[in-house]
This record gives C-alpha cells, structure tokens and sequence, in this order.
C-alpha cells in the first residue's frame, strides 16, 4: 500500500502541470482551464445534443415519408395542403426550443462579458458559488495588456509593475516555428506552431484583466481552454477578465486574418503558482528576461495551491 | 451546347425567328438565352472556384508547408547569385561549387518559396470565396435559373428590360475579368493577388496591408458586380410586379417567383451599402481619406458593420432561390400542391427582412457591448423560426404525397436534410458566450459550407437536373444524375462534417499550416474532396452524353406533379414564349 | 418582332450597347487602377487613363439613351410598358437612397464615438444615447466648419426653390403650356448650376481638406457624392430641356420629364438631411 501510494505521488510530482492544447483526433473543446469555459463547454454540449436532435428528428421524418409515401407504397397522393394545427404547433415549438436557449446564453454571455466587482465578491462572495472566487478578489486584478504587432508577434505589457527606471514591464513573445526549413524541431515542451520564445506568464488563482490592442491590422488575441477571444483592433483597447483555476501551460493561436504570418502568431500562456509569478516578474523588472523565462519553464508543482488542484 | 442546336432549328421554324450566332450571343435581349449565358458563365467560374478549393485541400491534406510551394515562383537565380556572390566576397572563392554553399542556397530557395506560398494561400482562399459566392452561386441560380423561368412561372413573354437584362450579364463578366485580373497583379505585399479574406477587412486591406494595385481592382471588380446585381434586382421586381399574366395575382404566383422577388429586393437594400463601404475603402487607399484609418479618428471596426449589413443578406440571397427550386421540386415529385403556400411566402419574407437587422453576429469579438451582443444572439436565432416552417413544410408536402425518387428530388431531399445541419450549428453560432470560442475557427467553415456548398450547391444541382430538359430540350441519363448525387454527398459531407471536430477543438480558420494535432480530421477532409472530384467529373460526363446522344425532350417529363407554367410550353420553350398571354384560372390555384 | 404578338409588353431588339457597355465599364476599371496605382508599366498619376474607359461610357449612356428615346416615340411604350419604367426608376432611386445611407450612417458613427475614440480607452460601455452629446466634440477642436446659416443655407433655398420650379415645369408641361414649361425648366436649370456654383466656392473656403481628417473625409465623401448627383440631375434636366425644344415630349408622354424631376426631388431631400445633420447639428452642439 506505501509503495501505491509512493507510486502515485512520484508520478504527480513528475506529471506536468495542466497543459490545454488541441488533442490527434479529438471531436470537442479542449480542456476547460476558466470557469468561463466551463460554463461555455456546459452550455455547448447540451446545446449540441439538443441540435443533433434537431436534425435527427428532420432526418427521420424524411426517412418515414421516403419510406411511407414514394410511389409504390403510395400510388394515389392525397390533396391536401393545410393543417393549422400542425402549422401552429412547428412555429411554437422552436419558439420554445429558442427561449430555452436563450436562457443559459444570455447568461452565459453576460457572465463573460461583465467585468466582475471585485469589491463586492471579496466583501460577500459566496464561498461555494463556483462562478466567484473571494480569495482571488481579495487580491484584486492584475492587468495585462497584449498588443499584435506589424511583424506577427505579440507584445505583453504589465501596466501595474514598473520597473527601476519607471517603465512598464513589457516584452515581445515571438513563435518559434514558421513553416520554414530553418525551424527548430518540435518537441513535446515546444509543439510546433502553438510554443513561443517569451510566454506570457500570470499567476493562478488571480482575477486577470486583459486589453488587446494593435499596431497595423487586426489580429485577435484567442485561448480556447480560456474561453475567450478579443480582437485586436488598431484603434482601439478591448478588454475582457478570466481566472484560470489550474496553473500550467496553456496555448493559443491568433484567430484573425492579419497577413502572411497569420499561422504563425501563437499565444502561449504560463500559468504559475503565485509565488512563482511574484519571482518571475521581480526578475523581468531587472530586465533579463532570458532568466526570467527560464524561471517559469518548469511550473512549480511543490506550491499549496498547484497540489490542492492537481490533486483534486 | 444549344448553339448548334439554334443551327438545326434555323429555318424549322418561321415564326420562331432567332437572330445570327453573333448577335443571337453578345447582343442577346431574350431572357432564356441571357439565362444559358449566366449559367455557362457560372459554369466557368464554378470550375475556377472549385480549382482553388482543391488547392486550399490539398495543402492542408497534411501537417507542414507541403503543395503551394510547388506552386509559386521565386526570383531562385538572384537568391543564388545573392548567396554565392556573398560567400565569394567573404573569401570562399570556390563558393559555386561548394556543397555547403549550395546546400544554403536551397535552403534559401525553399524558405523564399514557402513565404510566397504563405501569401499565396490566403489570396487562394480570398478568390474562393469570392468567385463562388459573387460568381458562381449567384449568377447561377438569380442570372440563370431566374431569368430563365421567372417570366416563364408567371406567364411573361419576357423581363421587363430586356436589354437592362443584358448588361446585367456582361457586367457580370466585367466583374469576373477584373478579380481575375486583380489575382494577377502585385498585391503590394510581394506576391500577386489580394489575401485578406472574402470579408476585405481593413486595415488588412487598406494600404497598411496591401498596398499594390490589386486592391483597387478588386473593389472596382465589387462595384461592378453590385451594379450588374442592382439592375438585375430592378429588373426582378419590375418584372415580377408588372408583367404576370392576367389572374395570376401575387398570391397564386410559384414560389420560385416569390423567392425570386424577396432575393431582388435583398439586393437592391443591401448592395448599395456594400458600395459606400468599398468606395470609402477605394478612398482611403488611394486619396487619403481616414474612413477606416484610426489614426485620423476612423474605424476599421464601421468597415465591418457596413460590409455585414450586407454580407448577412448576402447569404440569404444565396439561398432563398434555392428554397424556391427544393419548393417545386418536392411539390412536383410526391404530386402534391405545396403544403402552406401562404406560410411558405410569409416565411421567406420574415427570413428576409429579419436578415437585415442581425448582421453584428458575425461581430461578437470586435469589442461590442454587451447588451448590443445579447440583442444580435436573440435577433439571429429568431431567423430558425420562419426556416424551420420551410423544412416541415417541405415534409408536410411530401407527407401523403406519391414519392417519385427521379434525380432532381433525391437533390431536394439531400438539400433538406444538409441545410438542416448547416442552419442548426449557425444556431450554435448565434449565441454569442458560445461564438467568442468558435468565431473564426473552422467550426464556422463547416456551419457556412454546410448551408452554401451542401445548401445552395445542392439546391443549384436540384434545380439543373428538373430543368435541364425545359431549357436544352434534351434528356440527360438519369444513373449519372444518380452517381453524381450519391458520390458528391458522401464526398462533401467528408470535407465538412470533419471541420466541425477541428473548430471545436481550436482550429483557427484561413491558416495555411496548423499544429500537429489537427492532422487526422484535416486528411479526412482533403479525401473528401477527391472524392467531390470524382462526382463533377460525373457532372460533366452527364452534361456531354446528354449533349452527344441528343435524346429529345418532352414538354413535361415529369407528370401530373408539374403544375407550373413552363411546363406548358414545348421544350426547348420557343425564341418567344406566350406572345398570346396565358390567362390563369382565378379558383384552385395553390 | 413582327410575329402576331397580342400583347403590349415591349420585346426589345437585340442591341450592342450592353456589351459595349461592360467592355467600356472594364476599360474605365483598368483605366481608373492605372491612374492611381499605375499598371501595365504605365506610371500611375495620369490622368489620360481615365480618358478612353470614360468616353466609352458617355458613347454608351448616350446611344442607348438615344434608342430608348426612339422607342417612347415610335409607340414602343404602351402603359403597362409605362408603368414599369415608372417601377423602375423609382427602384433605382430606392438603392440610391441606400448608397447615401451609408454615408450618413458612417458620418453618425464617427460623430458619435470620436471623443471615445481619440481618447486612449475606446469607452464601449456607455449606451448609444449618451453619445449624442458627443457632436458637442465632433468635429474635433481645431477644425473650423463652415457656418450652415451662410452658403449652406443659401443653398438649401436654392435647391427648395428648383424643387418647387421643376414641379411648375411638369404641371406646365401636363397642360400643354410648353413655353411656360421651358421657362420653368430654363430656372431649374440655372437654379442647379447655382447651386453647383456656389457649392464649389464653398469647396474652395474650406478649412479643413478630405485627407486630413475623419471629419473632413465624411463630410466632402457625403456632401461630394451629393454634388454629383446634384450634376447628373442638371444634365438629366437640360437634357429635358433639349428635348422640350425638339417637340420631342408630349403633355400626355414624357416619363423621361418625370424621372428627371423624381431624381430632382430626390437630391432635394438627400440635401435637406444633409443640411440638418452635417451642417447645423454639429453647428448648434458646438457653437461656434
Ligand atoms: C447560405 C448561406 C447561409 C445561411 C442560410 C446561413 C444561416 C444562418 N447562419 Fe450563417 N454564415 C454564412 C452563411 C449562411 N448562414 C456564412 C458564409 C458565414 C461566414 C462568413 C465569414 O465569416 O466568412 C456565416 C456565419 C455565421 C455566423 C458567424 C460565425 C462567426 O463568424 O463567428 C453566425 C452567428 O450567428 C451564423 C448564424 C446563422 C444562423 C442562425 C442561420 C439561420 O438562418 C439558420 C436557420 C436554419 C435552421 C435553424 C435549420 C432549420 C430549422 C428547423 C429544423 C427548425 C427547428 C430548429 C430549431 C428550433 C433550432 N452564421
Ligand atoms: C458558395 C460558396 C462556396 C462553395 C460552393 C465552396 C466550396 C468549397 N469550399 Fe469553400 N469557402 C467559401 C465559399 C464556398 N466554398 C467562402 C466564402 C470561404 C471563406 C473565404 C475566406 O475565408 O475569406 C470558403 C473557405 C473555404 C475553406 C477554408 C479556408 C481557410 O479558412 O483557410 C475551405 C477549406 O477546406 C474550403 C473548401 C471548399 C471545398 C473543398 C469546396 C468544394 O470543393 C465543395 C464541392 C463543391 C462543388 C463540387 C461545387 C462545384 C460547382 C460547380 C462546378 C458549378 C456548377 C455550376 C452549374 C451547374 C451552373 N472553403
Ligand atoms: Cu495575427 Cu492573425
Ligand atoms: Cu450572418
């Protein structure tokens, strides 16, 4: 039994943290990482079920009249062409079938798009209602602000941390692979086309605020095991909030059309416990962010509240 | 195909007096013979179209940068000068013949090519889109089968405007020679051709993106196709409202015709938008205005609201037409009248106008708020409503009816079913928490080919093979017709069913290379499409057997079921239809 | 058409014009790209370029006008034939009326979110309604905008005067008074060209250019495309005119007449919205 459970705790400790990207063959969402994605991925799916229905049921008529009514089982057709009832009865009950929808969208949307008021969830936040985190608003936001540049890169910026000259902490986190026979092969630690050479890094656990913004054309700046996807728009500052529950490595790719390299302009975002955030941003604050990065390479799996969510 | 048809004719018949081949052909005024001009015109785009969809699926069949770049040429002999003349200098004076010297210049080579067929792949998906919806759909089924068999339903001798119906047709072709003349001149970002996408976003498509002539040519290429689309849309509704024969009021008219006159009015609503916004593109790029440019205090994010007030329409334009050929079609083949004539009419009006006040569900990441957002989700999923009575209607008419399974019915029934699938995942799109993680992925391609090229192309297909007879006078074999529509179903639904898997799993769309992990789903689909390619050669083999073998048509092949006007008259219908105009009885009708 | 037709539509004869009207349509396209881009080798900035795709098109407007015109007088335009025509240019003018609306959609727009937008957050919280106050900093500090109650209200006159002249002209006409309705035309004419005139001399006043700013870029892109409807409908009216002195519109036919003065009236109202929203109402909000 000591050595099951011994087994067991070495291949935690050895496992990495949570990682989200697309799956071989896989059918549906990736793994949710946000209580947005959750409720989207618990909105979708019976959505689709109900939808796949839909199609069935058209399906099954068509069927049944091919099968009941084409000209050898049905020599004579019958004339008639009305039925209130029937017509009353097919407008009302997608009528129903939509305002059943429209339910959980709307609430759904409002639940994304509402930028939660921290001050009211830290005072009296309910500590068992999964859709807030008291401990996390305690703690307030941290912004962070992702800019697509001309040349196919994103630019990070910290507006709440200066450095020791007075500058926000900022960074440019460029894609390794390009399609181009100079790329550096992929390796599990850097899949191909989704891995960057410097992440973006926030903490678990921590309400973030993210502004997207751009410099040239549109880009939009997209983490499906996120839930969220804001376009980049030169012009303007978007803004949205996520809490990403379990740190780990999460990837994105740029989800508008913004020129030749549009393929090849990957989001990659490291989610560290908080104590490793603190540890990283001290670091880019002195500006080596070659130390920094490698900092964050292994996500620290010993923190409490990486275990807790690993575990559970 | 029916031009040496005219030349048996000649002479046959007095009263039937059809003008010289030149004239006949170029200088047309005769509504069948402008429609055979759209549809062979539709053809030719249709093949150009479906070309470049084989080149978005072949290079995407596998992971890695693997076809275009066979595709595209690079200036190799300068690289390699370049390359040799820099190792020279740098004191390798055998460089030319240096291995490793060479095995850089190659390396150069294939890394300028596959940055060429970066650029490439988008202006390939960019023209797909474009020619197959402003080109190939359109022309085929509102220039062709519209101007065809409108004023045949509705008992007209012709179009309002005949010779208006003609520079409909040639403007049309102007348009086409101009995009395709646009793929083949700088698009200012080092290789020929526009790549923004069907959408021309600015500041992708400003100067800022694309700065050579290509542009330019594109949108005048637009303009020209909305104005030929604009007289043609007059010419519908005047004809429609003016010309049907004496008691065949609004109410008794087919609904191929109504379909015709909500598409019309579509056009002339929205394509005029569609050219302020062009036109201010058209300025921005080349007179310095600041429309889209947010440096002067513009807004790329208008160009997106103008170009969807539009652009949602746009797509009901598409298909409303075909809603109209499935309705004979199914009438025709259980025997049947149409089940809610009324309700079919009132449901595509509802579809139409509730069309122009959703459009910002193609918008949901730009940055709206949020109660705007909650608006479109409501407004867009309405539209399910009036479609869904189409499909039950549909079935309501087959419902007790006398089933004949002859080849434009399986078509209609195939249309039903796959619009079905298409429309129920756009409902999954309207809800805007689900769409800010499927927008713009290749969930989003599978929703709209699923409604276009399993919707309208079936649609366009089903009404081909019902009116293939009446317009050429010829019988096609029916077990091609057959094959074709069982290969290209089970083709098609393989290239897109599997698109459904990658945009939910995060497949971004107009991506010319993805992650790894895609590849399965992303092979299956390219197998699809070899197999669609075996279905449209049969496509053709079916247009020249018939064209070949010459089996002479009957007025009205397909029985009792065909109650429309056009089956009255001998096929092909003559030079001039109904010069007595046929008087439609005021009791019965549908 | 001469088989025994027993009915009144009008069979057109097959005719060039379309398709020399594509291929004029496509030499304009190439010509216009050529001007400002340069194609072909051919520099771009010159103008010429435009010259053979523009003639072609007057050569086409003009011969198939011509014919059309032949066809009203040899008795192709029965009523129902009428009746279409009528359709038809009011159809016309309807997606006429959609062009502009993107004009003054994109102008209420930028009016609306400027001060959002040129500040550094783009606000998009705040409801539609509050940005009305937003004319009150559009257009933006710095540039000057014309006073409404000078030229612009001038103008407004001028074109409710030609609006009420082109109707005395057609009720003339309707009468049979051709001398009063060539007068009447003869003023709407010149009332046109006035306004064209003094548009122009407004034009040259301007503070502020189509390239520098939003403002500047809406305001010349909608009251520009008035103006040249504001030509086309003068041309539209002389040649009217033209015909009137030919003998060539009758009190019971002339639709061509009646088109002219719909197109008229229809940049009318096209102006007084224009007048409105452009001129006065960020005028008033601004005050000054
Ligand atoms: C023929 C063209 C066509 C048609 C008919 C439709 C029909 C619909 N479309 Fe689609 N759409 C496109 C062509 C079309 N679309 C294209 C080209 C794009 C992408 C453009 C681009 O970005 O390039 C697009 C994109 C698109 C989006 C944006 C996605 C994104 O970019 O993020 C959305 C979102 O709301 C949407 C929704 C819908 C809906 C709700 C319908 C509805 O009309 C469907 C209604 C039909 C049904 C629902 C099925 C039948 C009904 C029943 C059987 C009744 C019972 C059903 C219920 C109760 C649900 N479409
Ligand atoms: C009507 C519209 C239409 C049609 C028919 C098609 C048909 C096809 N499309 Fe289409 N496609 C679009 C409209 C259409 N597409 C649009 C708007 C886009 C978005 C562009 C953008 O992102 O900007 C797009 C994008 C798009 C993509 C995504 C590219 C990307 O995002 O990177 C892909 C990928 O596989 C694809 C594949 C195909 C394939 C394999 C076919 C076909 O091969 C399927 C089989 C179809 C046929 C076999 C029909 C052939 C028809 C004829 C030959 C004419 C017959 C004529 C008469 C009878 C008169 N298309
Ligand atoms: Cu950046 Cu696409
Ligand atoms: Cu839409």
């Amino acid at each position: 039994m000591r050595y099951i459970i011994a087994f067991f705790s070495t291949m935690l400790a050895a496992l990495p943290a949570f990682a989200a990207q697309p799956t071989p063959g896989a059918l549906n969402f990736q793994e949710p990482a946000t209580r947005i994605m959750e409720r989207v991925i618990g909105f979708a799916n019976p959505l689709h079920v109900g939808m796949a229905l839909v199609a069935v049921f058209v399906l099954a008529l068509l069927i049944w009249v091919c099968i009941r009514y084409n000209k050898r089982a049905n020599p004579e057709p019958r004339k008639f062409s009305h039925n209130t009832l029937i017509e009353i009865i097919w407008t009302t009950v997608p009528v129903i079938i939509l305002v059943v929808i429209a339910g959980p969208s709307f609430s759904n949307l409002l639940y994304q798009e509402n930028e939660p008021d921290l001050v009211q969830i830290a005072e009296s936040g309910d500590l068992n209602d999964p859709n807030v985190f008291v401990e996390a608003a305690k703690q307030g936001w941290i912004t962070v602000k992702a800019e697509g540049m001309g040349n196919w890169a994103w630019t990070y910026y910290y507006p709440d941390e200066m450095d020791a000259d007075g500058y926000q902490v900022q960074f440019v986190s460029n894609a390794i692979h390009y399609g181009l026979p100079s790329d550096p092969p992929a390796t599990p630690e850097k899949p191909r086309y989704l891995a960057t050479d410097y992440p973006m890094v926030i903490p678990a656990n921590r309400y973030i605020r993210y502004q997207t913004a751009s410099d040239r054309v549109i880009h939009s700046w997209t983490v499906p095991a996120f839930g969220v996807k804001t376009d980049a728009v030169p012009g303007r500052l978007n803004e949205g909030w996520f809490l990403v529950e379990k740190p780990g490595v999460y990837y994105g790719q740029c989800s508008e059309l913004c020129g030749k390299n549009h393929a090849f302009m990957p989001i990659e975002v490291r989610v560290v416990p908080q104590a490793q955030y603190d540890r990283w941003i001290e670091t880019m604050k002195t500006g080596d962010i070659d130390a920094a990065t490698e900092m964050v390479q292994v996500i620290d799996t010993t923190d409490e509240a990486t275990r807790l969510a690993s575990v559970e | 195909m029916p031009m040496d048809e005219i030349a048996l004719d000649h002479g046959h018949d007095a009263h039937d007096h059809k003008p010289g081949f030149f004239t006949r052909w170029f200088f047309s005024t005769n509504h069948k013979d402008i429609g055979t001009l759209y549809l062979v015109f539709a053809l030719v785009a249709g093949i150009v179209g479906y070309t470049l969809s084989g080149l978005i699926r072949m290079e995407l069949a596998e992971p890695g940068m693997t076809f275009l770049i066979h595709l595209v040429s690079v200036d190799a002999e300068s690289i390699r000068a370049g390359i040799i003349e820099a190792a020279v200098n740098a004191g390798n004076v055998g460089a030319a013949t240096d291995a490793s010297v060479l095995a850089q210049v190659n390396e150069a080579i294939l890394t300028a090519k596959t940055e060429a067929s970066k650029s490439f792949y988008n202006v390939v998906i960019t023209y797909h889109g474009l020619i197959m919806i402003f080109f190939m759909v359109m022309p085929a089924l509102i220039g062709g089968f519209g101007n065809w068999f409108v004023p045949l339903m509705i008992g007209a001798p012709d179009m309002a405007f005949p010779r208006m119906n003609n520079i409909s047709f040639w403007l049309t072709v102007a348009a086409f020679a101009l995009a395709v003349l646009s793929m083949m001149v700088p698009g200012g970002n080092g290789v020929n051709g526009f790549g923004g996408g069907w959408v021309l976003y600015p500041p992708l498509s400003s100067t800022a993106g694309h700065s050579g002539p290509s542009m330019d040519l594109l949108i005048l290429s637009l303009h020209t196709a909305g104005i030929a689309s604009i007289l043609g849309a007059i010419n519908f509704i005047v004809t429609i409202l003016n010309m049907r024969a004496p008691g065949m009021t609004l109410h008794k008219m087919p609904l191929f015709a109504w379909s015709m006159l909500i598409t019309a009015v579509l056009l002339l609503l929205a394509l005029p938008v569609l050219a302020g916004a062009l036109t201010m593109l058209l300025t921005d790029r080349n007179f310095g205005s600041q429309f889209f440019d947010p440096s002067g205090g513009g807004d790329p994010i208008m160009f997106q609201h103008l170009f969807w007030f539009f652009g949602h329409p746009e797509v009901y334009i598409m298909i409303l037409p075909a809603f109209g050929i499935v309705s004979h079609i199914v009438s025709t083949f259980s025997k049947k009248p149409i089940f809610g004539y009324l309700g079919m009419d009132y449901a595509m009006v509802s579809i139409g106008a509730i069309g122009f006040i959703v459009w910002a569900h193609h918008m949901y990441t730009v940055g709206m708020p949020s109660d705007m957002k909650a608006y479109f989700v409501a407004a867009t999923m309405v539209i399910a409503v009036p479609t869904g009575i189409k499909i039950f209607s549909w079935i309501a008419t087959m419902w007790g009816g006398s089933i004949d399974f002859s080849v434009p019915m399986v078509w209609a029934i195939g249309f039903i079913f796959l619009f079905t699938v298409g429309g129920v995942t756009g409902v999954v799109l309207a809800n805007a928490g689900i769409d800010h993680a499927l927008h713009d992925t290749y969930y989003v391609v599978a929703h709209f080919h699923y409604v276009l090229s399993l919707g309208a192309v079936f649609g366009l297909f089903a009404g081909w093979y019902y009116w293939f007879e009446k317009m050429f006078g010829l019988k096609y074999n029916k077990m091609i017709g057959y094959a074709h529509f069982w290969i290209m179903f089970v083709g098609s639904n393989l290239i897109f069913f599997p698109q459904h898997f990658l945009g939910l799993n995060g497949m971004p769309r107009r991506y010319v290379d993805y992650p790894d992990a895609y590849a399965l789903w992303n092979a299956v689909s390219s197998v699809g499409y070899l197999i669609s390619l075996v279905a449209t050669a049969l496509f053709f083999i079916g247009l020249f057997e018939a064209m070949i073998r010459r089996r002479k048509g009957e007025a009205n092949p397909w029985g009792e079921g065909a109650t429309t006007l056009e089956w009255t008259l001998p096929s092909p219908p003559p030079f001039h239809q109904f010069n007595e105009l046929p008087v439609v009885k005021t009791e019965g009708g549908h | 058409m001469a088989e025994d037709v027993k009915h009144d539509y009008h069979l057109v004869n097959p005719s060039p014009w379309p398709l020399l009207g594509a291929v004029a349509v496509t030499t304009l396209a190439i010509g216009g790209v050529t001007y400002m881009k340069g194609l072909f080798g051919i520099e771009q900035g010159q103008l010429w370029a435009l010259a053979p795709g523009f003639l072609m098109v007057i050569w086409v407007m003009i011969g198939w006008w011509r014919e059309v015109i032949k066809e009203g007088r040899t008795g192709d335009h029965t009523p129902v034939v009428e009746i279409g025509l009528k359709y038809g240019m009011v159809l016309f003018i309807v997606s006429e009326i959609m062009f502009f609306a993107a004009w003054f959609w994109s102008f209420f727009e930028f009016a609306i979110f400027f001060p959002a937008r040129v500040g550094d957050t783009f606000d998009h919280l705040s409801p539609v309604w509050e940005g009305l106050n937003n004319f009150k900093e559009f257009p933006p500090v710095g540039v000057e905008t014309f006073d409404p109650f000078h030229l612009p209200l001038m103008n407004t006159l001028i074109l409710l005067l030609s609006g009420t002249t082109v109707t005395a002209a057609h009720h003339s006409l309707q009468h049979g008074k051709y001398d009063n309705a060539k007068l009447m035309l003869w003023i709407t004419v010149i009332l046109g060209l006035a306004f064209s005139g003094l548009q122009v001399l407004e034009y040259s006043e301007a503070q502020f250019t189509f390239d520098g700013t939003i403002y500047g870029s809406a305001f010349f892109m909608a009251t520009g495309f008035h103006g040249a409807h504001v030509v086309i409908g003068t041309i539209f009216l002389a040649i009217c005119l033209m015909r009137l002195y030919a003998n060539n519109m009758t009190a019971e036919k002339h639709l061509g007449f009646e088109f002219a003065a719909w197109y008229w009236h229809f940049v009318d109202v096209v102006w007084l919205f224009l007048f409105a929203f452009v001129y006065v109402l960020p005028h008033l909000a601004l005050g000054h």
